[in-house]
C-alpha cells in the first residue's frame, strides 16, 4: 500500500513548482533566473530531467533569497532546530496525549471526563492566537520566558553547557504551545480506543484472572488500543521536517517553517522544490517506520509475511 | 432511536447555534459600519463601543458579528466542497475497488502527507483574485482527504454485507446501491466528518489571513486577529480587539467537536458516559445462608440491575443456585435471559451500569478454611480469590485471548500474579503441561492467538482456566463458536479434565439439549429468574415448565428419534418491560387468566423446583388447560 507514495511524492511539489515558474514570476527576471538555476531549457519535461539529473549528484541548486548559499546548506541549517523542537514537542505531546487518554478511559466516570471538553477547547482555538496570547503573558507582562528567537544572542552556537542551556529555555515557550494546541488530537483518539478495547473479552479475561490493575491497563487494553494511533503518530513525525510554520513565525525560530515561508514570499523555487522534496521524503520514511512499528507491536500482521 | 442529547452534546449546540444566530440576525440589530472609521481609537469597552474600537476606530463588535458571518460561511463552504468531495471519492474508491480504487487511493494519500498549512500557502499564492469564495474552496482542496479515507474503508466494509451481496447479486444498480443501500450507513460519519471540516476550514481561514494570505479586504475573525496583531494589539493593551475574535474561533469549534462527541456515541455505544451511581439499596449482607453439605458456591437472593436514566432493569432476580462439588451444573435460556449476568455477577465482573443490588454467593474453599463471601470480597482478596478457585472460559477464545500476547506469555501472568515464588522455568514447564494437557504441543506457548485454529484457541483457554487448578470454572458458551465435530471433541475433552481434576462447572448455553447429555443439574432460566430447576434426568423425563417444553421442542436432537421441530412462539422478552404476571405468559400456549396478573413463585418439591402456576393447585384450573397453539 504504502510504496504507492513514494513513487508519486516527488513528482509534486515539482509539478507545482513548475506551474509557478512559469506563471508568477516576473519576467524581465526569468532570463537570468534560469541561467543562474540551470532552467535554461523551455520544455517542462527537459527541465524535469535535469532536476533528476542533478538530484542524483546531491546537488538540489541555489537558493534565491540566501543566494548565494546552495538550497541544501540553507536546509542543512535550518533542519535541526525543525527537528530538535518541532519533534521533541510531537512526541512529548503523542505520549502525554496517550498517557492522558488512557487515564481517561481507564477511570471513566470521574473528574477525568473534563479532561475531554478541556483539551478539546485548546485544540479548537487557532494556533497563533494561543501562542501570541502566552508569548504575550510569559514572554513579555511576566518576562519569565523569552518570547523568540532560538537561543540568546550573546552566546553563539556550540556544544556548551552555556549553549544547551539557553537553547532549551528558549524552546520552552514554542514547545509549550505546540504541545497544548496537539494534545487533544492524542488523548481523544487514545480515550476512544481505549473505551472499545475495554469492553473486550480479553480485559474481561485478564480482569477475572485475577492480574493487578496495572497489568490488565497496559498489556491487556492499552497494548491493544494503542496500535491505530501509530501510523498517525509516525506520519506526524513525518510532517516535523516541514516545520511548524506558524509557530516558527511567531517565535522568529530559525526552522524549516520559517524558511519554507520565505521561499513561498520570496518565489524561490529552487529553494522550495528542495524543502518539498525533503518533506516527502521524511513522510515517506516516517510512513516506512509506522509499518515497521506495526509489524513489531501487532503480531498479526507479521503472518502475511 | 433515541439521539444521544447528552450534557455534552447540549452545550456543543447552544455554543454553535449562538454564534450562528449572532452572525446571521446580528447585522439586523447592529448598524454600525465594520469598516467605519471613527475619532474613537483604541478605546477600551464601554456603553457606546461594547467590545471597544481597532486603532482605526471601528467597532470591534460589529466587526465581531460581520466577521462572524465570513468566516462560519467560509467554514461551511469549505467543509460543503470538501464533503462532497471526500463522500464521492471515498464511495466511488471503495465500491469500484480495483484500478479506479488504485488511483483513487493513490491520490488521497498523496494528498493526505502533503502538510496541509504549506500547500494551503502555495495555493493561495495562485488565487487570482482573493475573494472569500475561493479562499473557501483553496481550503477545501486541503481538507478532503481524510475524510475520504475514511469513508472509503467503511464502504469497502459495508459493501461487504450479506444484504449488499444480495442486492448486487440481484441485479440491483450500482448507482442505487450506492445511494440506497451504502449511503445510508454512512450518514454519522459524513456528518462527523462535515463537523470536523467546517474547524477545520474556520482555522484555515484564521491561519491564511494571519500570514497575510487570505482575503484582507473582507471583515473575518482571521483578519481582525492579522490586523490586531500587526497594530501590536496586545503590546497596546487592547486586548479586547484581540482576545474575542480568537475566543469566538475556539468556541464555534469547541462546539462542533462536541456534537461530534455526540455523534461518535450514537455510532460506538461504548463510547457514551457512564455514571457511577449508587444502587438504590446496598446488597445484603450474606445472610445465614449457610454452605449446605458439599456445595462449593452457593447463590442466594442473587439480584442484578442494570441502572439506565429510566426505571432499573432487573437483569438478574432473586436466583438461588447451589453448586456442589464437582459438580456439572448447566445454566440454559435464550439470549437475554439474564444467564451471562448471572456469570458475571458471580465472577464480580459486573460493569456499570449493571450492579448487583440483592444477594449474596458464598464460596467454600476445599481445604474446609471459612466459607468466603465473594461479593464483599475486597479487591486484594478479589484478585486472590479470582482463577485461583474461581476460572472462567469465554464463548469465544478469539476475543478472550489477547492478540498482542503469547498463549505463553497469557499462562505466565496468571502464574506471575498468583505464584510469586514459582520460578520462571517452573511457570513455563506448568503451562506445557497444562497445554499438552488439552492436546496442543508444548511449543505452541510461542505462537500468537491467531495462528492456532479455533477449536485449538478454545482448548488453550480451557487449559488457562485450569492452570490454578481452580474449584470452580463457569464456561460461558464455551462451545457455541466452534462447529459441531469440534464441539463434541472439546464437550469430551472437558469431561475427561472434570474427572481428573475434580473441578466443579457452570455451563452456560442457550442450547438445553446439549446440557442434558453433560449436566449433572440444570437451571433454566427465563427472564431473568429461574423458571425451573431439576436433575438433568428429572429434566429429560418430564419438564414442567411450559418454557422448558419448548426450548427441548425447539432444539434438533444429536441422536435419537425424529421429531417434528417447535420454536416457541414470540421474542425472547425485553428486561426493561416484561409483561406483568408469569413473564412467559404471552408466548405460552398453556397460560390461563392467573397467569397474567399473578407472577408464579418457584416452588420446591424436594429439589426439584418449578416457577409455574400450573403446578400451583390452588390457582390452577381444573382440568388443566390444553394448548391453545395445537401442540403435541
Amino acid at each position: 500500500m504504502n510504496f504507492a507514495i513514494p513513487r508519486l511524492m516527488p513528482g509534486d511539489p515539482i509539478d507545482l513548482l513548475v506551474i509557478r515558474l512559469h506563471g508568477q514570476v516576473d519576467p524581465s527576471a526569468i532570463a537570468s533566473l534560469r541561467k543562474a538555476f540551470g532552467l535554461t531549457q523551455h520544455n517542462i519535461l527537459l527541465q524535469y530531467f535535469d532536476y533528476l539529473g542533478s538530484l542524483f549528484r546531491g546537488d538540489l541548486g541555489q537558493s534565491i533569497t540566501f543566494y548565494p548559499s546552495s538550497v541544501t546548506s540553507v536546509i542543512g541549517s535550518a533542519l535541526p532546530w525543525t527537528v530538535g523542537l518541532i519533534g521533541i514537542s510531537t512526541i512529548i505531546s503523542f505520549v502525554l496525549g496517550t498517557l492522558l487518554g488512557i487515564i481517561a478511559a481507564w477511570r471513566r466516570g470521574t473528574w477525568t471526563d473534563s479532561l475531554l471538553p478541556v483539551t478539546t477547547f485548546f485544540h479548537s482555538v487557532p494556533y497563533f492566537w494561543l501562542a501570541l496570547l502566552l508569548v504575550f503573558v510569559f514572554g513579555v507582562e511576566l518576562n519569565w520566558l523569552p518570547a523568540s528567537g532560538a537561543y540568546s544572542t550573546e552566546t553563539t552556537p556550540a556544544f556548551t553547557g552555556a549553549f544547551i542551556s539557553t537553547m532549551l529555555y528558549h524552546a520552552i515557550l514554542p514547545a509549550l504551545t505546540i504541545i497544548i494546541s496537539s494534545i487533544a488530537g492524542w488523548l481523544l483518539a487514545m480515550r476512544n480506543m481505549m473505551v472499545t478495547t475495554l469492553g473486550e473479552d480479553y480485559v474481561t479475561m485478564a480482569e477475572a484472572k485475577g492480574l493487578s490493575r496495572w497489568r490488565v491497563m497496559t498489556s491487556y487494553a492499552a497494548r491493544n488500543a494503542i496500535l491505530p494511533s501509530i501510523t498517525g503518530f509516525a506520519l506526524s513525525l513525518g510532517f516535523v521536517v516541514g516545520g511548524a510554520i506558524l509557530t516558527e513565525i511567531i517565535f522568529t525560530y530559525p526552522g524549516v517553517g520559517y524558511t519554507l515561508y520565505q521561499a513561498v514570499q520570496d518565489e524561490d523555487f529552487p529553494l522550495m522544490q528542495g524543502l518539498f522534496l525533503i518533506i516527502s521524503l521524511a513522510v515517506v520514511g516516517a510512513n516506512l517506520l509506522a509499518d515497521i512499528a506495526y509489524v513489531l507491536l501487532d503480531p498479526r500482521t507479521r503472518e502475511d509475511r | 432511536m433515541r439521539l444521544p442529547l447528552s450534557r455534552k452534546v447540549v452545550v456543543g449546540l447552544c455554543l454553535v447555534a449562538f454564534f450562528v444566530l449572532l452572525s446571521l440576525i446580528g447585522p439586523l440589530f447592529m448598524h454600525t459600519d465594520p469598516q467605519a472609521t471613527g475619532p474613537d481609537v483604541l478605546q477600551a469597552p464601554s456603553c457606546r463601543h461594547l467590545l471597544g474600537t481597532t486603532q482605526t476606530g471601528e467597532d470591534v463588535l460589529a466587526q465581531l458579528i460581520n466577521g462572524g458571518r465570513v468566516s462560519l460561511g467560509v467554514g461551511a463552504l469549505a467543509a460543503c466542497v470538501a464533503t462532497v468531495l471526500s463522500v464521492t471519492i471515498g464511495l466511488i474508491s471503495g465500491y469500484a475497488r480495483g484500478a479506479v480504487d488504485g488511483v483513487l487511493s493513490i491520490i488521497t494519500s498523496v494528498f493526505l502527507v502533503i502538510p496541509a498549512l504549506p500547500l494551503l500557502i502555495v495555493l493561495a499564492g495562485y488565487l487570482p483574485n482573493k475573494g472569500i469564495e475561493s479562499v473557501a474552496i483553496v481550503i477545501s482542496v486541503t481538507a478532503w482527504a481524510s475524510g475520504a479515507r475514511v469513508i472509503r474503508a467503511q464502504t469497502l466494509s459495508v459493501r461487504r454485507r450479506d444484504y449488499i451481496e444480495a442486492a448486487r447479486a440481484s441485479g440491483e444498480r450500482g448507482h442505487r446501491i450506492i445511494f440506497a443501500e451504502i449511503l445510508p450507513n454512512e450518514i454519522t460519519l459524513i456528518a462527523a466528518s462535515f463537523l470536523s471540516s467546517v474547524v477545520v476550514g474556520i482555522l484555515a481561514e484564521a491561519g491564511l489571513s494571519f500570514l497575510g494570505l487570505g482575503s484582507l479586504t473582507t471583515v473575518s475573525w482571521g483578519s481582525m486577529l492579522y490586523y490586531a496583531q500587526n497594530a501590536q494589539a496586545l503590546l497596546a493593551g487592547a486586548w479586547w480587539w484581540f482576545i474575542p475574535p480568537g475566543l469566538a474561533i475556539a468556541l464555534v469549534g469547541t462546539g462542533l467537536a462536541l456534537i461530534n462527541f455526540g455523534i461518535d456515541e450514537y455510532a460506538n455505544p461504548r463510547l457514551r458516559g457512564i455514571r457511577r451511581k449508587m444502587p438504590p439499596s446496598p446488597p445484603t449482607p450474606a445472610a445465614a445462608a449457610e454452605v449446605a453439605g458439599d456445595a462449593v458456591l452457593s447463590i442466594r437472593g442473587l439480584s442484578v440491575d442494570y441502572l439506565t436514566d429510566a426505571d432499573p432493569v432487573h437483569a438478574v432476580a432473586d436466583v438461588d443456585l447451589t453448586l456442589h462439588r464437582g459438580e456439572m451444573l448447566g445454566i440454559a435460556g435464550e439470549s437475554g435471559s439474564g444467564k451471562s449476568t448471572l456469570a458475571n455477577a458471580v465472577a464480580r465482573l459486573l460493569r456499570p451500569p449493571a450492579m448487583v443490588t440483592a444477594g449474596s454467593v458464598r464460596y467454600q474453599p476445599r481445604s474446609g478454611a471459612d466459607p468466603v463471601d465473594v461479593l464483599g470480597l475486597d479487591s486484594a482478596a478479589l484478585r486472590a480469590f479470582r482463577w485461583a478457585d474461581l476460572a472462567i472460559v469465554f464463548q469465544s477464545a478469539m476475543n478472550s485471548l489477547n492478540p498482542v500476547l503469547t498463549i505463553g506469555a497469557q499462562f505466565d501472568d496468571v502464574l506471575r500474579a498468583h505464584r510469586r515464588d514459582m520460578s520462571a522455568i517452573d511457570r513455563r514447564k506448568r503451562a506445557a503441561t497444562l497445554l499438552e494437557r488439552v492436546g496442543i504441543p508444548g511449543e505452541r506457548l510461542r505462537s500468537y492467538p491467531h495462528e492456532l485454529s479455533g477449536g485449538m484457541r478454545q482448548r488453550a483457554a480451557i487449559a488457562i482456566a485450569l492452570v490454578l487448578d481452580p474449584d470452580v470454572i463457569i464456561m460461558d458458551e464455551p462451545t457455541t463458536a466452534l462447529d459441531v465435530v469440534v464441539q463434541r471433541e472439546i464437550l469430551q475433552e472437558i469431561l475427561q479434565l472434570r474427572q481428573d481434576y475434580g473441578f466443579a462447572v457452570i455451563f452456560i448455553t442457550h442450547d438445553l439439549t446439549l446440557l442434558l447429555e453433560i449436566c449433572d443439574t440444570i437451571a433454566i432460566m427465563y427472564g431473568g429468574r429461574v423458571v425451573e430447576s431439576g436433575t438433568a434426568a428429572e429434566l429429560h423425563a418430564g419438564p414442567m415448565h411450559p418454557y422448558t417444553r419448548g426450548l427441548l421442542d425447539s432444539a434438533p436432537r444429536l441422536r435419537g428419534d425424529l421429531r417434528a421441530l417447535h420454536d416457541i412462539p414470540g421474542a425472547p422478552p425485553d428486561l426493561s418491560a416484561l409483561p406483568a404476571g408469569c413473564a412467559f405468559h404471552d408466548r405460552c400456549s398453556y397460560a390461563f387468566d392467573s397467569c397474567v396478573d399473578t407472577a408464579p413463585p418457584l416452588l420446591d418439591r424436594s429439589g426439584r423446583r418449578v416457577a409455574c402456576l400450573l403446578h400451583d393447585s390452588a390457582l390452577r384450573p381444573e382440568p388443566v388447560p390444553e394448548p391453545v397453539r395445537g401442540r403435541p
